[in-house]
């Protein structure tokens, strides 16, 4: 039994461990087909007035000589060892760029996501127990218009109402906290959205489900049975729905950060960008993507341990909730925690 | 009882509940607005007039006027050509490369089906709207690439649904049955596989065609689009943060963003169910 979920360990950090790797050639692969090769553009600048010699030197320095298939190699086994590259702009190392920004982005990014969690869970309960003359219904249609705002457009509406009419905030005082709290709040409004859509449609199925109309026929109160039945079958999902919030949230830091005029990851890559910065760019792509995979991996372990009706089947963990389909379980390629 | 109440007065059965057709009647307009621009709106969107800068919306400009005393109805009106389109363009890319890539994994299976899932793994890890920041910072800034970009950031999407939908049809009885009759691969593939998978990607597709627009617009206002004088809707809004004291810069081109991708998700979810 034991040995079931190592094995599963086992094969899902191997699979983790591969597909950093391979986005990390193929984000190498992405940049360096930028067009107009960038180096060059700002070593031949008439203003750096570089002779050629010195040109073929700091090629030969940053290693851009070789054919691309030896830089792909260096770039991939410094990224290993956690070297990320020095940039072509501030001539710095990138992990001490990304170092600088990294804990302000990190505050907005969890900040952002505690957020989305609260109005998620206050849009579907609310939407169960609320009449629907109540707001029930309204609830319910939230998440669909929520996730039909542009994320900048709801950041600038927050920042023209409460910043600029109210005066609560001011946007170049980036790191009070009620700047930081819109800030997150823009960011999380359509994470939220996703969350409690996942939440709603698992509300309805647990509800649906023969022990909820048990449980409702011998007189259960309807707030009884949401406590203490339906809150944690439903709830359980939602663990992996917010580590796949992670990747947007961290994409969506780029147009968050610029809005608020934050200073962060996310103005770091707008910089880049901008001054096509390429070892920044593949720095902190590959480093959002590790983030990612990591924190996917977690979820997908901590999931058979959370939820123990969930069987493990190759190297997926899947969710056996009827009667019959666990009466297979005696086949030989499935095996039970 | 039954009888008698279904032989109570006919009633009018609308082809789609009030909100879809609502839905439908909005994208008609944008698709109408894109197409024939000049027909629903006399004001030019480049050439404004300074003297009528910076007017509150009224009976002559609907949207008020812009910072250089152009019609801001005319700017979103011209703007929508390359708004909608470039969405379109991104849907398209993404149906046709993720579509195939999750035919080809589903459909031939064994190693392409390894190989096919890695890369799917791979544009999954990156985040979305960073994925299509590199590949628009590498194809150069304009709305046709940053077009490009959010059809290649989408294509995990589809090649995922596409590869389970394949999966799940290549097992089914009547797909057996029609292969030991002598139907050959083809003949399964485009007879029972692709049309019995497009149901369920059809109504993907229509929702992506919406995230595509906010996606494009956030290009835009980061400045990946096409440069001013053009008027996308997210290059309109990234003007109107400039100018927050006459707040319609801002929202009337949000509000007709909004609109459209609320319609689009509203008719998506409206196939998903009718399905």
């Amino acid at each position: 039994m034991q040995n079931a979920y190592l094995n599963y360990v086992a094969k899902r950090l191997v699979q983790a461990v591969l597909v950093v790797l391979l986005t990390y050639v193929f984000t190498f692969i992405v940049v360096s087909i930028l067009p107009g090769d960038p180096v060059t553009n700002i070593l031949r600048d008439p203003q750096n007035g570089f002779s050629d010699a010195q040109i073929a030197e700091i090629f030969a320095a940053h290693g851009l000589d070789k054919p691309i298939l030896v830089q792909l190699w260096t770039s991939l086994s410094g990224f290993v060892v956690g070297d990320l590259g020095i940039s072509l702009r501030s001539t710095r190392p990138v992990a001490d760029l990304i170092a600088e920004v990294l804990p302000s982005t990190l505050r907005l990014a969890g900040a952002s996501l505690a957020v989305a969690l609260v109005l998620a869970m206050v849009i579907a309960y609310g939407a169960r127990f609320l009449p629907k003359r109540f707001g029930g219904g309204i609830l319910r249609g939230l998440p669909s218009l929520f996730l039909s705002v542009p994320t900048f457009v709801i950041g600038l509406l927050l920042i023209h109402l409460f910043g600029f009419q109210l005066g609560l905030f001011k946007v170049i005082d980036s790191n009070s906290f009620w700047a930081t709290f819109f800030a997150a709040l823009a960011l999380g409004i359509p994470i939220s959205a996703q969350i409690a859509e996942v939440l709603m449609a698992n509300l309805d199925h647990e509800a649906a489900q023969d022990y909820a109309a048990v449980a409702r026929a011998r007189g259960l109160r309807q707030s009884k049975l949401f406590f203490r039945h339906l809150l944690k079958p439903s709830s359980l999902p939602v663990v992996t729905v917010i580590a796949l919030m992670v990747g947007e949230v961290l994409g969506n830091t780029l147009i968050t950060e610029t809005v608020f005029g934050r200073t962060g990851v996310g103005s770091l890559i707008q910089r880049s960008v901008v001054t096509q910065d390429l070892p920044v760019l593949q720095a902190v792509v590959s480093l959002a993507a590790v983030v990612f995979v990591v924190i996917n991996l977690l979820a997908d372990l901590i999931y058979p341990l959370l939820d123990p009706r969930v069987k493990l089947v190759g190297s997926t963990p899947r969710r056996v909730t009827t009667a019959d389909e666990s009466s297979i379980d005696t086949a030989p390629r499935k095996v039970s925690v | 009882m039954t009888i008698s109440s279904t032989a109570t007065a006919p009633r009018i059965t609308l082809p789609a509940p009030p909100f879809v057709l609502l839905s439908l009647l909005v994208v008609a307009i944008i698709i109408a607005w894109s197409i024939a621009p000049n027909l629903f709106t006399s004001f030019d969107s480049a050439v404004g007039v300074p003297a009528d800068k910076l007017q509150a919306p009224s009976a002559a400009h609907w949207f008020g006027t812009d910072h250089l005393g152009r019609d801001l109805l005319a700017r979103v009106i011209h703007g929508t050509a390359s708004s909608v389109s470039s969405a379109m363009i991104a849907v398209l890319i993404a149906l046709f490369l993720g579509g195939l890539t999750g035919l080809l994994a589903g459909f031939l299976g064994g190693w392409v089906d390894t190989v096919l899932a890695r890369l799917v793994d791979v544009l999954l890890a990156i985040p979305n709207f960073l994925l299509a920041v590199i590949v628009v910072t590498a194809l150069g800034f304009s709305t046709t690439n940053a077009a490009i970009a959010t059809g290649i950031s989408a294509v995990a999407v589809f090649a995922r649904v596409m590869r389970s939908e394949v999966i799940k049809t290549r097992s089914a009885t009547f797909v057996e049955a029609s292969f030991l009759s002598g139907g050959s691969r083809w003949h399964i593939l485009t007879q029972h596989v692709l049309p019995n998978a497009s149901r369920s990607v059809l109504p993907l597709a229509v929702l992506r065609f919406g995230q595509s627009v906010l996606t494009i617009a956030g290009l835009a206002f980061l400045g990946y689009g096409d440069p001013p004088p053009a008027s996308d809707w997210g290059l309109l809004i990234s003007i109107g943060k400039d100018y927050l004291r006459w707040p319609w810069l801002l929202y009337a081109p949000a509000l007709v963003t909004v609109i459209t991708v609320l319609s689009l998700n509203r008719i998506s979810r409206w196939l998903r169910k009718t399905d």
